[in-house]
């Protein structure tokens, strides 16, 4: 994958994160180094290793019983603003980052 | 809709609501319709940091359930995916899915005269609603979000591009339905977004294209089409309708040589056009991850033993049984299987004539006919549902049996039929006063048969003279005058001994 100043912006996009030039010239060469870090782990050699996977079976589920919601006043708490009972968000939420 | 150059390619994906009490991952409940907005809510589902999701055993057995139901093979463990994508409705910033093992993959659904496969059927959870709005005053454009529906069980059912024409998405999508409340696995409600369909279509030239391996590939150095997606269907009617219209939009673009981009567009209902949404230049990008909260799911042979057996028979079974068994109509058939509680009224009768008659077959097509016919035109003109009329079956069977040994004529029992429904008498009292009228009347049935003998010269002589036809008139004679009451058996046989003397 060749991490470039058009990858970032495509991730940042992605993640709605509005970067200004010098940030995504900044971030560039700090994001290849994380990615290449997280590399290292390819090279561990797996062969014949189980993968490390937890596994619980069916009947141990969760029942499908209905228990009690937070009040809606607790919901609304840390929303920055809220109408009614919703919360109200603001900009346009079709389009791309730029529009918004 | 045929055309001599173009062929049209279809695949739907339909989403269900599935029918459970709490919600996919946490227990908050799931009946959102018409409630305060925000109040079904709690950590797991509003995406708060540190909350885990915890799978609904229910909510898994519909979605195999349904796999069942449509012949897919059901994997032996349940992996859960991460789909990530940044949208107000969405609060983690991913939507618990799958991706590259479905529950159930490969199946296929029976209609009249194809057959759909299944790709795959896979869980996953539903979104926040959103409504769109203006600012007053402001005019800057914002969103109210709540987040009741937020995680409820969805299963997204995806069929490979093996729809060939906007008549068979709309039986598919109807069959798909069928079996949805059949299975108790959802009440499938479009207009309330139970069920959502959203198919996929493109316009290929004849003959540059070919059908292989559950894709569509080029034939020699064609350049296939794109596709666009239709969304915003609120009905069975506009699954039909909508693709219809992108047909011939499609195929009148092509023919003028206009570009066609993979984009997305909006059914309008009102206007019964598609509008543009949005392009698809780009593919998506949901950087898939496994689900580290949760532990991979095993299925057992006990557990889809235990799910099996709540397979009911589906329509198309009850179809077949009707015409095969009863010797139904294909179309009487149809309309009996085509709605749960009509199919399970019309079972319920038929067994219950089962025990009190010889011939069930004369019997069963009988009730068929009564159904499909008296009752469904009542149904009709009052505008009520066959469960919400609460007829009694015990006056249907007796009804039946009436007819069945030709105590009363098919004539005479439907009036009766239809006066019990529209005065809201009691069928069993109507019988029962017939009956007594026609014990009555069956004394002096022989006086009436000479009075007719008597009255109709002609009929009679036309009778000894070979033609066996007037004997039916002169029944029918002998009916009127005892006002249908007569055992129209007997007043042939009387009427018969009559006319030899």
């Amino acid at each position: 994958m060749k991490i470039d100043i058009s990858f970032l912006k495509h991730i940042a996009e992605l993640s709605r994160i509005r970067l200004s030039k010098k940030e995504l010239k900044k971030f560039t060469p700090q994001m290849r180094t994380i990615l290449d870090s997280a590399q290292e782990l390819q090279n561990v050699d797996t062969e014949g290793k189980q993968p490390m996977k937890k596994y619980v079976s069916f009947s141990d589920l969760r029942e499908d019983i209905p228990k009690e919601s937070l009040k809606q006043e607790d919901v609304l708490k840390n929303a920055k603003c809220k109408e009614d009972g919703f919360i109200k968000v603001y900009g346009k939420v079709f389009g791309s980052i730029e529009e918004s | 809709m045929e055309n001599d150059k173009y062929d049209l390619i279809i695949g739907l994906e339909i989403h269900i609501q599935t029918k459970t009490k709490s919600k996919m991952f946490c227990n908050c409940p799931t009946g959102y319709f018409h409630k305060e907005p925000n109040t079904h809510v709690c950590p797991v589902c509003l995406g708060l940091p540190g909350a885990l999701p915890i799978p609904n055993k229910r909510a898994l057995e519909l979605c195999v359930l349904m796999g069942l139901a449509t012949n897919c093979k059901i994997d032996s463990e349940i992996h859960f995916d991460r789909k990530h994508y940044f949208y107000p409705d969405l609060p983690k910033g991913y939507q618990i899915s799958q991706y590259k093992r479905p529950v159930c993959s490969n199946g296929k659904v029976e209609l009249s005269n194809s057959t759909v496969e299944i790709e795959r059927i896979h869980q996953e959870e539903d979104v926040a609603k959103s409504t769109h709005h203006i600012e007053a005053g402001t005019n800057l454009e914002y969103s109210l979000i709540d987040y009741n529906k937020s995680g409820v069980p969805l299963i997204e059912i995806v069929t490979k591009p093996c729809i060939r024409s906007a008549k068979e998405a709309k039986e598919y999508a109807t069959r798909i339905r069928q079996i949805a409340r059949y299975l108790n696995i959802s009440d499938a409600d479009m207009e309330k977004g139970q069920m959502r369909c959203e198919p996929n279509i493109s316009v290929q030239e004849k003959g540059k294209w070919e059908y292989k391996d559950g894709i569509i590939k080029p034939i020699g150095n064609y350049k296939l089409n794109p596709k666009v997606e239709i969304k915003n269907i609120g009905s069975i009617t506009a699954v039909e309708k909508s693709i219809e219209y992108e047909f011939n939009r499609l195929t009148e673009a092509l023919e003028s040589r206009e570009e066609i981009i993979q984009q997305t567009r909006g059914w309008n209902a009102d206007k019964g056009i598609t509008e543009f949404q949005r392009s698809k230049e780009t593919a998506d990008d949901y950087r898939y991850m496994a689900e580290p909260d949760i532990p991979v799911i095993d299925i057992s042979k006990e557990d889809m033993n235990r799910i099996s057996k709540k397979l009911v028979e589906l329509p198309n079974e009850k179809i077949k049984r009707y015409v095969e068994d009863f010797n139904l109509s294909e179309y009487n058939a149809d309309v009996l299987a085509s709605d749960k509680d009509v199919s399970e009224f019309f079972d319920g009768l038929v067994n219950a004539l089962n025990k009190k008659v010889k011939d069930i077959i004369v019997s069963a097509k009988l009730a068929g006919n009564c159904v499909t016919g008296t009752i469904f035109s009542w149904l009709n003109e009052k505008g009520i549902s066959l469960s919400e009329a609460k007829l009694d079956l015990n006056d249907l069977v007796q009804w039946n049996l009436a007819l069945n040994s030709g105590e009363i004529t098919k004539n005479k029992a439907e009036e009766l039929l239809r006066i019990s429904l529209n005065k809201g008498k009691d069928l069993s009292d109507l019988l029962d006063e017939f009956k007594q009228s026609a014990k009555d009347s069956a004394g002096n049935i022989k006086d009436i048969v000479l009075e007719v003998i008597k009255d109709n010269e002609n009929a009679v002589n036309d009778y000894k003279s070979g033609k066996k036809a007037s004997l039916s008139f002169l029944i029918g004679q002998v009916m009127q005058k005892t006002n249908g009451t007569a055992n129209p058996n007997e007043a042939r046989s009387i009427l018969m001994e009559e006319l030899k003397k």
